[in-house]
């Protein structure tokens, strides 16, 4: 999930090199992923009206099925 | 000889790739390109999660291949992206929509609203309409609540 998240950022953005994704679990199983871009990056990951960003909630959410888990994206800057 | 391919549909063949080995799904991809469009058709056995509900999970990965096919690059197409005949299947539906719509707003002369849809759906019905007598139509509202209305033209 963590490699997809970031493997999709990076088409999106001017700078793929600074494309971090944090992972961590919390106490229900959820599966937390952070993603974090270049600072003019942001724009680029949320999209107008946040488009880009739920889509890439929506895709990385189907990766998730076959693992039966849930899965949080947060973009954080 | 087959034209070289342009880079917009690499970069879209590549992503839908790691999206379907990433999902899990056995399926291929097929990318086909004209002047105006890159269009991609995922064939496959169980493609109901790569749709998902209401189509929310493909208009996702549509987005997602136009956003990557175009960074920072010129000469914009459309990036259509569509599994299993779902675009097919659900044009087909929002033409019967659009025409019960069309009825309706030249029986009472007045404007109907159709659902809300997006931006791809929208073009859709409204190019399905386009040469239809004695109606006009256009959009209305904010994303993602914005919706066509198909009212009586004006004289």
């Amino acid at each position: 999930m963590r490699e997809l998240l970031e493997y999709l950022a990076r088409q999106l953005v001017d700078h793929p090199d600074e494309v971090e994704v944090e992972e961590f679990e919390e106490d229900d199983g959820t599966l937390v992923l952070e993603l974090a871009v270049a600072e003019d990056d942001y724009g680029k990951v949320i999209g107008r009206g946040g488009r880009t960003a739920n889509a890439l909630r929506l895709v990385v959410k189907a990766a998730a099925v076959k693992d039966n888990r849930r899965v949080l994206v947060d973009i954080v800057d | 000889m087959t034209p070289a391919r342009s880079e917009a549909a690499e970069r879209v063949e590549e992503l839908l790739t790691r999206i379907l080995d990433a999902v899990g799904v056995d399926a291929e991809v097929e990318i086909s390109e004209d002047a105006e469009a890159v269009t991609a058709v995922i064939e496959g056995e169980d493609l109901g999660l790569l749709i998902g509900r209401h189509g929310q999970t493909i208009d996702a990965i549509q987005h997602l291949a136009y956003r990557a096919a175009f960074r920072g690059a010129d000469g914009r197409k459309r990036v259509t992206v569509d599994a299993a005949g779902y675009r097919e299947r659900r044009a087909a539906l929002l033409q019967h929509d659009a025409d019960e719509a069309v009825e309706e707003a030249l029986r009472i002369g007045a404007p109907v609203a159709l659902d809300a849809m997006n931006a791809v759906e929208r073009r859709v019905v409204h190019e399905y309409l386009r040469d239809r007598d004695g109606i006009e139509t256009y959009s209305e509202g904010v994303e993602p609540d914005r919706h066509l209305v198909v009212a009586p033209a004006k004289q």
